[in-house]
């Protein structure tokens, strides 16, 4: 017993004494160019000759709703970086984004926490998952001069010169999919928004109600937490009003229990969710049969079976993955404009700063998305209103298909979105 | 002050008795009472507090900011003990008051032009208004106290933080609501804007608020341990070992039990503004049973009825997610991810604790010094 006392005592004595070294300041990590970019090579660098960037990715990989989507998303922009390390690297730099990866749970509170444990090792966050989650760090970002690449499509990034969005946010999204709903599924009558009370659930609702007003259909919008075991309210809900449609902004479990709670109390009708809406396990659950017959994705850009170069590419360098999921895609779609930039600002004076690279990001006006968006679907140049871009996809279920979702209507955006007057965010909270 | 951390006999009784140097015969109910009752104590507090004031210049500030939240949680757990180590009241309800602390210090500090309700008010009103208003909590709940003990008490306590829960979820315009939250108070004190990113007179922000969380914790554990060595503590201590025994000797139980439980809920609610106002954004998920119960961990783990236990143990349970991040990374491992080794650690540590060393982090320490206390001749 003494001696196991002894032995325990070491250990934990050794790993604080570790924990404290390593923490120790003043280590001389940073070179010149600042925070998260050194001259020495990256941990298991594919080019031994380059120096090393790093970015941070705050996700959410085991308790929150889009566990199931972030860790392939994670997956996929740690593929997207070794490629291109193998490529070369950018302007004499390998890029890493396994070092700073964190867990945020999908909670404001974790993320901006996690956030303050990395500042001052990233040169910039290539993964900062949810709509509220990333505002609360915002400001932070901004006195740190830190660009992001939200793992989220929020109209507010269009006015925030340091979130790289790519594809249509949550709002034009929502606009379109009521718009194609009316336009192909006879939607009429009454369109139910149920979503998430945050930023995320709060902005896809903005946009089913201009789409509501503009095609004159009756709006409601209903609140709903996350967590399966939370939506009762939301079938309820939808029982009570019989809407024609439902555009569901939550996680894709929340979704399918919504779904298949009302189909199984014999609701019938069209159900479009926002893009994080769907995950391809939800196949194996109860709700399929009704997923398939009333399920629609609105999205950003086609699902992992889609044609182009970009997803080619992707397949290729995710070829071990067992199951497919649209996390990829969309993680592997998201870090464009991040490389975009970083390439930018290496022919910068001063090369890849921070400062540099939140410069190269303001001025890019078209991000080479190798076929998987078109150029022109990232402009941060000009009034959201001029160059946001407005174009969604539509897919439907498809068994067959890698993703569970097969094209239904190609990128475009409906009438509503066009016109739509983009002079502020679509929504805000407070 | 330094009268109060004098323990050697005073000019007068030294000549009388001729005791100097004798440090742990005391001949005075004073010299029992003071601050720090043997020259040791003394000597090692003050080192320990000279020691404190130069960790910010060793540390980077990620893990001077993990410190920090310590320090600030280790008055949440002084108070925690005051209900529960001290008077023997089991509350699992300090989450609440903690939360109650949090959104009062957030309201009354909060930018007057967000989007949630705040009134910009100064440091100096925010912080003691929500240990007060706290307290006014603790004052409700005390009576309750009064009527129950033991395991009924804790149901109680438990409730109020499922109460909580539901308020803090639903007053939207206070908290955010589930999902986003809202930014603390704003952490400028005489002018210091402790959350700027620019260099504060050559300190950084992870050193400027280790200084404000070290000076809060001093401030706090000299008033927690004045509570405990004045007559509060063993009136409390009469209360815990034996009601009815401490009613019969003329302690009024209703007096300290409502006494512990409004004191204890001031400093959960000074530690939940304070705490929150550093991490900058919280969410009212926060305030769930599972933060009552990481309080009472800290207790537990450093030592149940003492201020040096309380700090250590909240010290070690903010410690302990960078602890398991750090072992994670060398336990090699294809079925979990480091983030499910982590919170598998974290529980694995705190059951090994208790197993093991069940008089806490305090135990430990007093297990260190009487070995040095009889060192060469220690065995």
């Amino acid at each position: 017993m003494k001696q196991h006392r002894k032995l325990a005592r070491v250990v934990a004595g050794a790993a604080v004494a570790a924990l404290v070294l390593t923490g120790c300041r003043g280590g001389g990590d940073d070179t010149e160019a600042g925070p998260g970019v050194t001259e020495e090579a990256c941990p298991e660098a594919v080019n031994e000759d380059n120096g090393c960037i790093y970015l941070g990715a705050i996700s959410d990989l085991t308790k929150g709703p889009f566990a199931p989507l972030a860790v392939p998303i994670t997956e996929a922009q740690k593929a997207f970086w070794d490629k291109v390390n193998q490529d070369g690297g950018v302007g004499g730099f390998d890029v890493n984004i396994d070092k700073y990866v964190a867990d945020a749970e999908y909670n404001p509170e974790i993320h901006n926490k996690k956030y303050q444990e990395m500042r001052n090792d990233i040169l910039a966050l290539g993964q900062t998952l949810g709509s509220s989650q990333t505002l609360a760090i915002l400001e932070d970002m901004k006195a740190d001069n830190v660009i992001g690449v939200p793992a989220s499509w929020n109209s507010a990034w269009d006015f925030e010169d340091q979130i790289l969005q790519s594809g249509a946010n949550y709002c034009f999204e929502a606009m379109n999919g009521v718009d194609w709903a009316v336009a192909n599924r006879g939607v009429k009558g009454k369109v139910l928004a149920i979503h998430y009370p945050n930023d995320y659930g709060g902005d896809a609702a903005a946009g089913v109600e201009a789409a509501a007003k503009a095609n004159n259909l009756d709006f409601k919008a209903i609140e709903t937490a996350t967590g399966q075991d939370n939506q009762a309210g939301a079938v309820a809900a939808v029982l009570k009003e019989k809407p024609s449609m439902l555009y569901i902004t939550t996680g894709p479990a929340e979704m399918a229990t919504i779904l298949g709670g009302a189909a199984a109390q014999g609701w019938k009708g069209t159900v479009v969710g926002s893009s994080p809406t769907w995950n391809p396990a939800l196949l194996q659950t109860e709700a399929a049969p009704a997923l398939e017959a009333m399920y629609f994705q609105a999205g950003p850009w086609g699902p992992w079976g889609t044609e182009s170069d970009g997803h080619a590419a992707m397949r290729d360098a995710l070829a071990d993955v067992d199951s497919p999921s649209d996390g990829y895609t969309a993680g592997w779609v998201w870090e464009y404009p991040l490389l975009a930039a970083l390439k930018a600002a290496a022919d910068m004076d001063g090369g890849i700063t921070r400062e540099n690279v939140v410069k190269a990001a303001t001025e890019l006006d078209s991000v080479d998305y190798e076929g998987m968006l078109p150029d022109e679907a990232f402009n941060q140049t000009g009034e959201p209103n001029d160059v946001a871009w407005r174009q969604s996809v539509i897919s439907k279920v498809d068994k067959e298909a890698p993703t569970g979702v097969s094209i239904e209507q190609e990128m475009q955006a409906g009438p509503t979105a066009e016109g739509y007057d983009y002079t502020e965010p679509c929504f805000a909270l407070g | 002050m330094t009268t109060m951390l004098r323990s050697t006999p005073s000019k007068h009784a030294r000549k009388a008795t001729g005791l100097r140097g004798r440090p742990l015969l005391r001949t005075s109910y004073d010299q029992d009472l003071t601050l720090a009752n043997t020259p040791a104590k003394r000597r090692s507090v003050i080192a320990l507090v000279i020691a404190s004031f130069v960790v910010p210049f060793l540390l980077t500030d990620d893990l001077l900011q993990v410190l920090t939240l310590g320090m600030i949680s280790a008055v949440g757990a002084i108070g925690l003990n005051l209900v529960t180590g001290y008077a023997g009241q089991v509350s699992l309800g300090h989450a609440f008051f903690i939360g109650v602390g949090a959104y009062t210090g957030a309201v009354l500090g909060g930018d007057p032009d967000g989007a949630l309700l705040g009134y910009g008010l100064p440091m100096w009103i925010w912080l003691p208004a929500a240990g007060v208003v706290a307290a006014i909590a603790g004052l409700l709940v005390g009576p309750l106290a009064v009527r129950l003990r033991g395991l009924y008490l804790a149901i109680v306590t438990l409730g109020l933080v499922f109460l909580g829960d539901h308020i803090f979820r639903e007053a939207r315009n206070i908290t955010g609501g589930p999902g986003v939250g809202r930014r603390g108070a704003e952490l400028e004190l005489f002018g210091i804007d402790f959350a700027s990113m620019e260099p504060i007179s050559g300190l950084s922000r992870g050193q400027a608020q280790f200084f404000l969380g070290l000076v809060f914790l001093i401030v706090f554990a000299i008033l927690g341990r004045n509570i405990a060595r004045s007559g509060v503590g063993p009136a409390f201590g009469a209360v815990r070992d034996r009601d009815v025994a401490a009613a019969v000797i003329g302690v009024d139980l209703t007096k300290y039990k409502v006494m512990a439980f409004a004191m204890s809920s001031f400093f959960a609610g000074v530690t939940g503004a304070l705490y929150y106002a550093v991490i900058g954004v919280f969410e009212p998920g926060a305030f769930s049973l599972l933060l009552s119960i990481q309080y009472l961990a800290m207790v537990l783990i450093g030592g149940v009825a003492t201020i040096s236990g309380s700090i250590m143990g909240a010290l070690f349970i903010a410690l302990l997610p960078r602890i398991s991040q750090f072992i994670a990374h060398y336990i090699p491992g294809e079925l979990l991810t480091v983030f499910q080794l982590e919170a598998i650690l974290y529980g694995l540590l705190i059951m090994g604790f208790l197993i093991f060393e069940p008089r806490g982090l305090f135990g430990i320490w007093t297990r260190i010094r009487n070995y040095w206390k009889g060192w060469p001749f220690s065995y």
